[in-house]
């Protein structure tokens, strides 16, 4: 029962509320991933976990006890600081084993995960040297393993590898990975960047001004995103939104208009909404200089090459969609057609911006990482 | 920090000028320790002594329980820097890291009496110790000293320079404050807290005002107080001998300077922690 469940929980500084309703459980030795952009409270809420803030209402258990009121020092949680928070004054060694030798745990169990943490996060010989003297990587990976060797039931990372470059960042998430597999805590890990919570994650908890979004697998939050923030939030470039009418079978953008499957048809009818918007990422509308069968034209404004692919923005009855091509040749100005996949469009409620779901037989056309 | 050869120039006159009226009053002091009261008249520029002699020494050591002074000045100045040092970390610590209804209106309140002038407080706390039946001693002297809102302020501000994720990281561990402040603060605030001490012994053992007004009889002296004996009017002018004692009081804070300045300096240039 190493589970994480927040009932109705609230946070707020003043006036100020960081965290407006949480309702969610982190299962026992999963990977969740806290995302989202800067301020949305995602801190925050680790912050609660870790009992480093107050909760100003509602109620947090962790393993099955309720733990509003329980001091850090006594919920089992190790965690990792975007600083990493290293002793400046202690060696490396001394910085991993402090903690366990404040709480009197035998020195051969001190030696032995000492050794373990040592060898798995490759900071042998190492050992003496103090954080100053060590690269960011190296500091990190220190700071891991200080947290590994508490081996405690709940493991908390607060944007551990943003202070990273890039290739360091790929090999510290594999690392993570490794650690998670071999001692099965459960994870809750903060990052603003999707791409660590799409390879980190089992489960991703997208939040926005304090208000969890969508929590669901990388795969669901990425394929079927429960609103317009998580499509627009999750891939770059972003998921493009249009203003939409439904009619007749068909979804009509201003005067043009798009044929859809019967199942979206149903799934449409079904829902109440009155005014909907369209949604579709920019990998699944397809360009051409030449007229096809449904297809629909835009103006090109400009074209952004993003190495693998360029980025083409258009100009599609005032508003702007985004269109990615392996091809190099579109100009600004030229008129050009786009045919949306329609196995991968999502459509939103207006109002409430949720999505009002997908057809049923659709489901197994979602793709899935491998 | 490089200054290049151009600039430093103009600013190394400005140093040895500096330099030379700061090393100067020593100098002069400790040469005219060593002259006789005449040649000391007749030749007042020149530095040091062709007859140098330790007669001004001997009259200090003969006239005055010297050994007995220079003792109690280092006892009152030690007692006193290590209660201020522990009260002042201990507070400080409370203020940075406690939370609790009125920390900020509190620290205001305590910092604010650094600005009260020493004469204020002077009478109502002479009143206290002779009431206590304290005057003419020691305790007397070192009681009203032992708290000191100046070295709350320059250690909470030390301490708030300490990364606040290093004691989070400890609360998580499930550490006592007493060994946070021990294992964790302590060591990363010790120059702050160094030349804080240091700061605190060179103040007490220089204090004059207060020692003046407490202590009666000359065996409970403290250098200041022995130095006036030679300047006073009461006991005629021998500013030879008050010279000689000037490079008695001198030594020692001195010689503590000399042993600690790199803290010294390192509290003022940077918190100490990277």
């Amino acid at each position: 029962m190493k589970e994480i469940r927040f009932e109705n929980v609230k946070k707020s500084y003043g006036n100020t509320e960081v965290v407006k309703e949480l309702d969610f459980t982190i299962h026992e030795g999963e990977r969740l991933i806290l995302l989202g952009p800067s301020g949305c409270g995602k801190s925050t809420t680790l912050r609660m976990i870790a009992g480093l803030e107050n909760i100003s209402s509602g109620n947090l258990y962790m393993g099955g006890k309720l733990v509003n009121d329980v001091p850090s020092g006594k919920r089992e949680v190790a965690m990792v600081f975007q600083n990493y928070a290293l002793y400046p004054h202690m060696t490396v060694k001394q910085n991993i084993v402090y903690a366990l030798r404040m709480k009197k745990v035998p020195k051969k169990e001190i030696a032995a995960r000492l050794e373990d943490a040592l060898t798995m996060l490759q900071l042998r010989g190492l050992e003496d040297r103090l954080p100053k003297d060590l690269s960011g990587g190296q500091r990190q990976r220190v700071a891991l393993a200080r947290a590994v060797v508490k081996q405690a039931d709940f493991f908390l990372l607060d944007e551990p590898l943003s202070n990273l470059d890039a290739q360091l960042r790929v090999s510290a998430r594999k690392e993570l990975v490794k650690i998670h597999e071999k001692y099965k805590q459960t994870i809750v890990y903060v990052t603003h960047d999707q791409i660590e919570a799409m390879t980190v994650g089992d489960r991703i908890a997208l939040l926005n001004e304090g208000v969890l979004q969508m929590i669901d697998t990388p795969e669901n939050v990425y394929h079927r995103p429960a609103n317009i923030f998580t499509a627009k939030f999750i891939g770059a470039p972003p998921t493009n939104i249009l203003e939409m009418v439904y009619y007749d079978g068909h979804i009509q953008f201003g005067f043009q208009k798009m044929a859809i499957p019967d199942g979206w048809v149903g799934q449409i009818k079904k829902a109440k909404s009155t005014e909907m918007v369209f949604g579709i990422r920019p990998e699944h509308v397809e360009i051409m200089k030449e007229p096809r069968e449904n297809v629909m034209f835009a103006t090109v404004k400009s074209v952004e090459n993003l190495g693998a692919e360029y980025a083409v923005y258009l100009d599609f009855h005032n508003e702007e969609v985004i269109v990615l091509s392996s091809e190099k040749e579109w100009h600004a100005g030229e008129q050009v057609y786009i045919r949306p996949n329609v196995q991968h469009m999502h459509i939103f409620d207006k109002a409430t911006t949720n999505s009002i779901g997908y057809p049923e037989r659709m489901v197994s056309r979602v793709p899935v990482f491998n | 920090m490089k200054i290049s050869k151009k600039v430093s120039v103009p600013w190394h006159i400005v140093f040895l000028i500096t330099i030379f009226l700061l090393i100067f009053p020593i100098v002069f002091a400790v040469g005219s320790s060593f002259k006789t009261l005449q040649d000391a008249y007749n030749n007042p520029l020149s530095l040091f002594s062709l007859n140098p002699t330790l007669e001004n020494y001997q009259t200090f050591f003969d006239s005055l329980p010297a050994l007995q002074i220079t003792l109690n000045t280092f006892l009152i100045a030690s007692v006193v820097t290590i209660f201020k040092v522990v009260t002042s970390f201990l507070a400080a610590y409370a203020f940075v890291y406690f939370i609790f209804k009125g920390k900020n209106t509190l620290y205001f309140i305590l910092i604010s009496t650094i600005f009260l002038p020493f004469t204020v407080t002077m009478i109502p706390n002479y009143l206290i110790i002779s009431n206590l039946g304290l005057s003419d001693s020691l305790w007397g002297v070192v009681l009203p000293q032992l708290a000191d809102a100046m070295g709350i302020f320059l250690l909470t501000q030390a301490l708030r320079t300490i990364p606040v994720s290093l004691i989070e990281v400890a609360r998580l561990d499930d550490m006592s404050h007493w060994q946070i402040m021990r294992d964790i603060v302590l060591p990363l605030a010790r120059p702050a807290v160094t030349s804080t001490s240091i700061w605190f012994f060179i103040t007490a053992w220089n204090e004059y005002v207060w020692p003046v007004l407490i202590l009666k009889s000359t065996e409970n002296f403290t250098l200041p107080l022995a130095l006036q004996m030679y300047i006073s009017s009461e006991g005629g002018t021998n500013f030879t001998v008050a010279m000689a004692v000037s490079v008695i009081t001198m030594i020692i804070p001195l010689a503590l300077y000399l042993m600690f300045q790199r803290y010294i300096i390192g509290t003022f240039t940077s918190s100490g922690i990277k």
